[in-house]
């Protein structure tokens, strides 16, 4: 127990993730030349909803480029920490990106700070087209300016941008987003975010209700796209399998507090903390 | 004159009735489809822009000029109505909103009242008399008129919604306003304008019913129930079922008017009552609504 | 005075506090027609039977949660079947009471079947196009209602050995039937029936899993609404003697919401405040301009709303609430509209967030979190006993 540390992270902990060679797929090293390991950075983080306090004072940061996930047991406050990111809860504390402190903003501004919110249960805009739920994700790039010939033409190019990441996107583009399988609106979703190049992807419970499968094309997807874009992710996850897989740190959340944090990879190693606090089965670890 | 022209001359009559029905009918969709809420107030708020028009053309403007004037300012009204009344209880359970719609119904009616009294005012007819005879049936030009107004306004709606980006963003803060928030979509505005867009076509339903109805604060209490009735039969989430109902229930309204004697020209405000509580007997989202979204 | 005030918040003292108010209240009651001259007595006795319908309409409304435009309808209907029957069948007053009563009953559930299988919304439509659709039927229906000219009846007469003057007799007779009216209210509320009715207007899902019969639950609710409006309509005809379509357009419907939203949602003496409204603001300001009791109305409506949604009678409760609350709440998200039909949200100044989510309910947190904002965070109950 004394290399992923108990309670709060020390700063430096994050600067030097640490992350070790492991066989396989998780080769995830990148992140640790990042020369801004505060880039988010969540200090003495109080949360919840009207009297009821939810988070009790949360301590991490995250890596420019690097993927966090938080784990945890139903209620711990995972879905809490990200609300409070993206201003969807209130708060005290501080949460800072990039050094601009956003607790206090709305949704609205704090998305215009780059923040990108992929709800649980996604937030599709059902009545709309695929195309129009992407092109609402380019709003904030269109807005600021005048639209002329060069601001379209950018807007289609993050449109190809997107529809390559999720060539299954392209083909339902002129199809009305409910009428989407859960899986393909997940990806409309973190399509829908990563359009407007956010400094930080925030995705909530992204497996929730989708087949095993289509699950794992997902999290490829994100590693993708996190590898290429450098696009820094937070991402709750019940699997934390799945998570830990993709993720270069994890912290993992009891009761509103965090009770373990450290590189992705120890802690999917380590049988003994994936069976006390993730509630992962021993012989299922290795399989992934 | 035949019998089949006689029904058709009633039919047309309750076209050009049914359009004013629409436009007002199309107002109150499109604030249920940004809040979910019904707007009681909505026919006042199109007297009040009438109520505009008739001073700025009483005092000495053309009514051409005047019109476009008048949508601005209600524009504009309904932008303030959205930012000073119904904000502070977004959110709050629909009673306490539509409760607060009513107050402002009242207080409209009576401000109307307290500054050009509540006697009738002639309203200027904006369409010249005559019409055009097709085969024994006369279609007076105000009716064509209104129903071509009609027409534009849907056409242009239609092109707002469907083609440009602040309609795009519209559609997604009725749709899903949480998730347009994560968006970056600064909703409140987006609300504003929805409000000020519902205000405008309310206003051109009262520029269009004056002339008829003779101007008055009481004016527009019966179109709203008609407009009631043609959104709870073309489904309150229906822009398209607030313009086809609108004219369903104007013809229906002409012909028991007319062929029914029970009800007679005095009873015919009995007939949205009948309607909807048909509709809902029937078929409760009506007839463009989605059942899913009928049902709170 | 200081005994009173040393045991003041005990059981016994509370009891007894109750039990002096209510002798005091019928003090008054009793004696104020002695005391006041004909037209005060008569303003009084329409506060009283306003009252009723107003008690009704806060069945539906403040307790039910669903809104009724139309209430002068039947208001009307049981103002003119009482009419009707002295007019033409002269059956003496007391016994149209009850048919005016039955009739609104049965009236309002043949309307709150098909209005009340979907939202509260519908009601509200159904019903104003019904308060719109009255007075011309009522002037077609002319060999029976007498047109637009109306049905003059005779008022009760007090009999030979009370030696009072007609207003005072009118006067107890209202007060004696408001007084049963507003017990009647009060037990309704209490009974399995009033508690069905409240968790319908807190919660329709959870009621319904509960096993509550929502529609069934709404559409009495709705009926006997109607019957105590119908009440009321009954003994308008006994103390104006005189009824007309245009006595009972829609002006009366938003009238009578104005006053009870005025005077109180979901309390049980908001209805006579509210009552008192209606009777008074409007003789007070008609002076000024035939326009200003509905610019009152109006914007006392909306700001009742904004500021204070249980109305006056809720002010002397609400106050010491409200401080609280400010003084505890740093971070507020204004929790889902599970307990209070009444609450707005919290001062969006209280929360971190200027505009924090509006449309709660979309994404509630996770379900096992103990602090869960569906149920700690909602607001105090707001109805007052």
């Amino acid at each position: 127990m004394s290399e992923p540390t108990t309670g709060r992270t020390e700063p430096g902990a994050s600067a030097e993730p640490d992350v070790p060679e492991v066989s396989g797929t998780t080769g995830r090293t990148e992140a640790g030349a990042s020369a801004e390991p505060d880039f988010l950075k969540v200090s003495g983080l109080h949360a919840g909803y009207g009297r009821a306090r939810v988070l009790q004072g949360l301590d991490f940061s995250v890596a420019r480029g690097e993927v966090c996930a938080i784990l945890g047991p139903n209620g711990a406050g995972k879905t809490t920490t990200l609300r409070a990111l993206s201003g969807m809860a209130g708060g005290r504390g501080s949460v800072t990106l990039d050094g601009t402190e956003l607790l206090g903003r709305s949704p609205e501004q704090a998305a215009r700070l780059g923040v990108a919110h992929v709800p649980e249960g996604r937030g599709t805009f059902n009545d709309l087209t695929v195309e129009e739920n992407l092109r609402i994700g380019a709003h904030l790039r269109t807005a600021r300016r005048w639209r002329g010939r060069a601001e379209r033409a950018a807007v289609t190019a993050d449109l190809e941008r997107i529809y390559g990441h999720f060539p299954r996107l392209r083909q339902r583009s002129r199809q009305a987003a409910g009428s989407l399988s859960g899986g393909e609106q997940q990806m409309l979703a973190i399509g829908r975010a990563l359009i407007r190049r956010p400094a930080l992807l925030l995705l909530d419970e992204p497996s929730l209700g989708l087949a095993p499968l289509v699950t794992r094309e997902l999290f490829e997807i994100v590693r993708a796209v996190n590898e290429e874009e450098r696009t820094t992710v937070v991402v709750v996850e019940q699997n934390a399998r799945l998570a830990l897989d993709i993720a270069h740190r994890a912290h993992v959340l009891e009761a509103g507090r965090l009770v373990l944090s450290g590189p992705a990879a120890r802690i999917r190693e380590d049988g003994h903390i994936a069976e006390v606090y993730l509630g992962v089965p021993a012989h299922a670890r290795k399989a992934g | 004159m035949s019998a089949v022209t006689d029904l058709l001359q009633q039919v047309v009559e309750g076209l050009g009735s049914g359009a004013v029905y629409a436009s007002l009918a199309l107002a109150l969709v499109l604030i249920h489809r940004f809040t979910g809420i019904v707007n009681f107030a909505q026919g006042e708020l199109a007297m009040l822009s009438t109520y505009v028009a008739w001073q700025l053309v009483a005092s000495g403007m053309p009514f051409w000029l005047a019109l476009p004037v008048t949508l601005a300012v209600s524009f504009a009204g309904g932008m303030l109505v959205e930012r000073i009344v119904i904000r502070p209880v977004q959110g709050a359970p629909e009673l306490t909103v539509v409760i607060v719609t009513v107050g402002l119904f009242i207080f409209v009616n009576a401000l109307a009242g307290l500054i050009w009294s509540f006697t009738v005012k002639d309203f200027p007819r904006q369409f010249p008399d005559g019409g055009l005879d097709l085969a024994g049936v006369r279609v007076d030009w105000s009716t064509l008129g209104i129903l071509g107004v009609v027409a534009v306004v849907m056409g242009l709606l239609y092109l707002l919604f469907q083609h440009t980006s602040s309609g795009l963003v519209m559609r997604a803060v009725a749709c899903n306003p949480s998730s347009a928030r994560l968006s970056g979509i600064r909703v409140g505005r987006v609300l504003m304008l929805g409000w000020g867009l519902a205000a405008t076509v309310g206003a051109v339903s009262g520029v269009l019913v004056a002339p008829v109805l003779f101007l008055e604060p009481n004016m527009m209490g019966g179109v709203l129930i008609y407009a009631f009735a043609a959104a709870t039969l073309g489904g309150f989430d229906s822009p398209v079922g607030a313009v086809v109902g609108g004219l369903i229930v104007g013809v229906a309204e002409t012909l028991t008017g007319a062929y029914v004697d029970v009800i007679g020209a005095d009873l015919k405000v009995g007939v949205p009552l009948m309607i909807i509580l048909a509709v809902l007997l029937v078929r409760p989202q009506g007839l463009f609504g989605r059942a899913a979204v009928v049902r709170a | 005075m200081s005994t009173i005030a040393v045991t003041l918040g005990t059981d016994r003292a509370r009891r007894l506090r109750a039990a002096l108010t209510v002798l005091l209240a019928a003090a008054v009651a009793v004696g104020a027609p002695f005391y006041f001259a004909p037209f005060q007595v008569f303003q009084l006795t329409m506060v009283l039977l306003y009252a009723v319908a107003l008690a009704g309409l806060n069945l539906l409304v403040g307790f039910g949660g669903q809104i009724s435009l139309g209430h002068g309808a039947f208001f009307a209907a049981g103002a003119y079947t009482s009419a009707v029957m002295l007019d033409r069948y002269d059956t003496g007053h007391l016994a149209t009471l009850p048919v005016a009563a039955a009739g609104c009953f049965l009236l309002g559930l043949a309307l709150g079947v098909p209005a009340l299988r979907l939202r509260g919304l519908y009601l509200a439509l159904v019903t104003l196009s019904l308060a719109v659709f009255l007075p011309p039927l009522l002037k077609r229906l002319e060999p029976v209602t007498g047109g637009s000219m109306g049905l003059i009846v005779d008022k009760p007469q007090p009999p030979a050995w009370s030696g009072l003057a007609e207003d005072q007799w009118t006067y107890f007779v209202v007060l004696a039937v408001t007084a049963v009216a507003l017990l009647l209210a009060r037990n309704l509320l209490r009974s399995r029936v009033g508690r069905a009715l409240r968790a319908v207007r807190d919660d329709e899902s959870a009621a319904e899993v509960m096993g509550v019969r929502l529609s069934l639950h709404k559409t009495l609710a709705f009926a006997w609404s109607a019957m105590f409006a119908g009440v009321a309509g009954c003994l308008y005809t006994w103390v104006i003697g005189f009824v007309s379509p245009d006595s009972f357009s829609f002006v009366l419907s938003v009238t009578l919401l104005a006053g009870l939203v005025v005077g109180g949602l979901a309390s049980l003496y908001g209805p006579l405040l509210g009552a008192a409204f209606v009777t008074y603001v409007p003789s007070v300001s008609q002076d000024l301009s035939e326009a200003a009791p509905g610019v009152v109305f109006g914007l006392l409506i909306i700001a009742v709303m904004f500021v204070a949604p249980t109305g006056l009678a809720g002010l002397p409760g609400r106050v010491p609430v409200a401080v609280a609350r400010r003084l505890s709440d740093v971070a507020a998200r204004r929790p889902s509209g599970v307990s209070a039909v009444l609450h707005r949200t919290p001062p969006a100044a209280s929360a971190p967030g200027p505009e924090s989510p509006s449309r709660p309910g979309t994404r509630a947190s996770e379900p096992l979190t103990p602090a869960d904002p569906e149920t700690v965070g909602a607001p105090p109950r707001t109805e007052k006993e």
